[in-house]
């Protein structure tokens, strides 16, 4: 039997390479980052059950790394495909990590020596990692990697430090490049989607006014593993905010600057920030101005109906046209009109958490370019059939989950995960009866 | 470098301190103005309810005569800048109305070709003579005065047509005043409409609307309100002595021209700047700065 390569460690592709490797199929994980996780490995908790993201991760990740027919390659990404479904053959290219993958034990010692800070992509950047550094604590595989355009051996052959205190001479700096080639009978691509920068949104000030986050940066702000511990203080004062709206939207559902879809988890992710908020500080004051609440999974209404009841989150219809800094306080006033009774008001708050656009990966247009596959309009990875075969690209034997086909929330991921490694099952089957 | 200078009617009909402020001091920068023979109103769009050719042919007219001239044309209104701007873009996009336009131009034997240049105020200093020219020409800066800036909505707005500068995060007229050795303060409003486009419906909601900002800039203590615009600065210069009556509380605050201030920060003397037809309690400031 051939392996599956999938590509993208994520939740989708974690699920989709557990569920192969569990019917005996070998799978090659392939993630262009240190660890795998993905996105859902920086949430805090996740709707609308309010469980601990990393807590239902980790095990997953774990998994992953010990299972006998899966085979993670990190910091890799697939430079070239050829041939047809049941015979593929696909160059991995794998960058070097700078420390061998054999001998690192995770302590986290280089990282605590090395002199050379950068902002931590893990904690949104509103934290900082070392030039050394672990990608966050469960991260798997738990091996540090050197930043080579930060490192200052890299960049003006000095220091060392981190080889001198490895005590398990892990540190290898002159590691290079290396292609791998594989051979697999069908492709999963589960790589994921990126956030929209609503910079380019003017009116809201991102960028400009210190205290306006985006709901990514707000959840490690929220998350006890995150930069301040756990503690919402906001980046203008370090004052702990206790009025916070939250605002929809942004970059979605737009003709104007932006995209025009859905972006589907948005109406839940900021209902449940909003009680990460309150159960924080319950007197604290939460808005979420929305356009419509789309709320239609399992669960999902009730849970932002307890939000309203039970927590008292306040939600105002209507799209803020604007956002204004007091430029003493730093505090911002929304303008806004409550479209449930006509009227032009203000709201002034502490902080501001604009709910992002998911938008297509950068990677995808040069990703689709490799594989031969077809994007939609927007940049994700198009399917055959939206209806029949939803999780099938336009190129046979290569299969989609998750968000890099569209935006979706953790649970469609998994389900689409699991549809996924079905379908890569079904051609090992095929494959197994021609002989 | 020599331009086409288009004041515009209302500059001329009653900003003349504005006009005097650019005479007396643009030259000294090097900029040559030459008058456009013969220039008339922009348009004025609110005037395209009446008759939407007739403000393209009055638009059109004026950069005419500037191509005539073969010459860039500085246009000292926000309001005419994006009024010949629209024009420049609609009839670039439409070739019929465009005969109509050019067969009234050719009574007087104008042609429009639609390739002039328009300079707002904010390309001439920031874009064209640019930061070292400005300081050079500073020789008294006005260190230890906070300005607020009123870039104005023309200015700015609306961001699909190519305006002079960012239509939600405007910094160019902050660093024309702190080139000058003064800082500006980043206040929320700053890119809020001063009113005066709803004169002629409700004089009383421009009141409100620009009594709203002069409360403002007077709460965060700041020194005076600056605007290259002469729609904004009629109202808040020369109106708020209406504006206090209507919103019932003190407005009093000293505006001023852009190139007012670059005037005073060059030693032209106050005279000259038309700084004595500002109504706006400006003296307190220029005792400040002294030498008048």
């Amino acid at each position: 039997m051939k392996p599956v390569l999938v590509v993208g460690g994520g939740i989708a592709g974690i699920q989709a390479s557990l569920d192969l490797a569990d019917r005996g199929i070998r799978v090659h994980l392939v993630e262009k980052s240190p660890s795998i996780g993905g996105v859902m490995a920086q949430l805090d908790k996740t709707f609308p059950t309010m469980d601990c993201s990393i807590c239902i991760l980790a095990p997953k990740m774990i998994e992953c790394f010990r299972h006998p027919n899966i085979t993670i390659h990190t910091q890799s990404e697939l430079v070239s495909l050829e041939g047809t479904v049941g015979d593929f053959s696909v160059k991995v290219l794998q960058h070097p990590r700078s420390v061998d993958a054999q001998k690192c034990t995770g302590c986290g010692l280089c990282s605590e020596r090395c002199p050379v800070k950068r902002p931590s992509v893990f904690q949104a950047c509103l934290g900082q990692r070392k030039a050394i550094y672990l990608a966050f604590p469960q991260a798997v595989p738990l091996i540090a990697t050197i930043d080579r355009d930060a490192c200052l051996w890299f960049t003006q052959g000095i220091c060392r430090t981190c080889e001198t205190v490895c005590s398990a001479n892990a540190v290898e700096y002159e590691q290079k490049e290396n292609t791998i080639e594989l051979n697999v009978s069908s492709i999963i691509l589960a790589t994921g989607f990126e956030q929209y920068n609503p910079k380019d949104i003017g009116e809201y000030g991102y960028g400009h006014y210190r205290n306006v986050l985006t709901a990514l940066e707000f959840e490690r702000l929220v998350c006890a593993s995150g930069p301040t511990g756990g503690v919402l203080t906001r980046p203008s004062d370090g004052k702990v905010a206790h009025n916070i709206a939250f605002i929809q939207c942004v970059g979605s559902r737009t003709q104007t600057t932006g995209y025009p879809y859905c972006s589907a988890s948005c109406c839940m992710y900021a209902t449940k920030e909003a009680v990460l908020i309150k159960e924080h500080e319950p007197s604290s004051h939460v808005t979420i101005h929305y356009m419509d609440l789309r709320i239609f999974g399992k669960g999902f209404q009730e849970f932002v109906d307890r939000a309203q009841s039970n927590w008292g989150v306040r939600y105002v219809r209507g799209r803020p046209g604007e956002i204004t800094e007091d430029p003493a306080s730093k505090d911002l006033t929304i303008h806004y009109e409550d479209t449930e009774v006509g009227k032009v008001e203000k709201n002034t708050v502490e902080l501001v958490i604009l709910c992002t656009a998911a938008v297509p990966n950068s990677d995808n247009n040069k990703l689709g370019g490799i594989l031969g596959v077809k994007l939609d309009e927007y940049g994700f990875f198009s399917t055959k059939d939206p209806i029949s075969s939803p999780v099938e690209t336009s190129r046979q034997g290569i299969y989609v989950c998750g968000s890099c086909h569209g935006p979706r929330d953790i649970p469609e991921s998994v389900a689409e995960a699991s549809a996924t490694a079905a379908k890569a099952a079904e051609d090992e089957a095929r494959l197994e009866v021609k002989g | 470098m020599k331009v086409a200078f288009y004041p515009g009617c209302t500059v001329q009909a009653d900003q003349i301190g504005y006009e005097a402020s650019v005479r007396n001091t643009m030259p000294k920068l090097g900029v040559e103005l030459i008058d456009v023979e013969g220039a008339s109103c922009c348009g004025y769009p609110p005037f395209s309810s009446v008759n939407e050719a007739a403000w393209y042919y009055s638009s059109a007219r004026n950069m005419a005569l500037a191509e005539r001239m073969g010459l860039p044309i500085l246009i000292l209104c926000n309001g005419c800048h994006l009024s010949f701007t629209e024009t420049k873009h609609f009839l670039a996009n439409n070739p019929i109305i465009k005969a109509k336009i050019d067969e009234k131009l050719s009574i007087e034997g104008l042609t429009y070709v639609g390739d002039v240049e328009l300079i707002h105020v904010f390309d001439l200093f920031h874009n064209k003579l640019g930061e070292e020219k400005i300081k050079q020409a500073v020789t008294k800066p006005l260190t230890g005065f906070k300005f607020g800036a009123h870039p104005g909505c023309h200015a700015i707005r609306p961001n699909k047509l190519i305006r002079p500068d960012d239509s939600e995060n405007p910094i160019k007229l902050d660093e024309l005043i702190q080139w000058l050795g003064a800082e500006t303060m980043d206040y929320p409003g700053k890119i809020d409409c001063c009113g005066s486009s709803l004169a002629p419906a409700s004089g009383k909601t421009v009141m409100e609307i620009a009594g709203d900002k002069l409360r403002m800039v007077k709460a965060l203590g700041l020194d005076g309100l600056v605007t290259t615009c002469p729609f904004c600065f009629k109202v808040y210069d020369n109106r708020q002595r209406a504006i206090q009556s209507t919103v019932g509380a003190s407005v009093e605050f000293p505006v001023f021209y852009y190139t007012q201030l670059l005037g005073l920060a060059m030693e032209v003397k106050p005279d000259f700047l038309g700084l004595d037809l500002n109504q706006s309690p400006v003296d307190s400031v220029l005792a400040r700065i002294g030498g008048s």
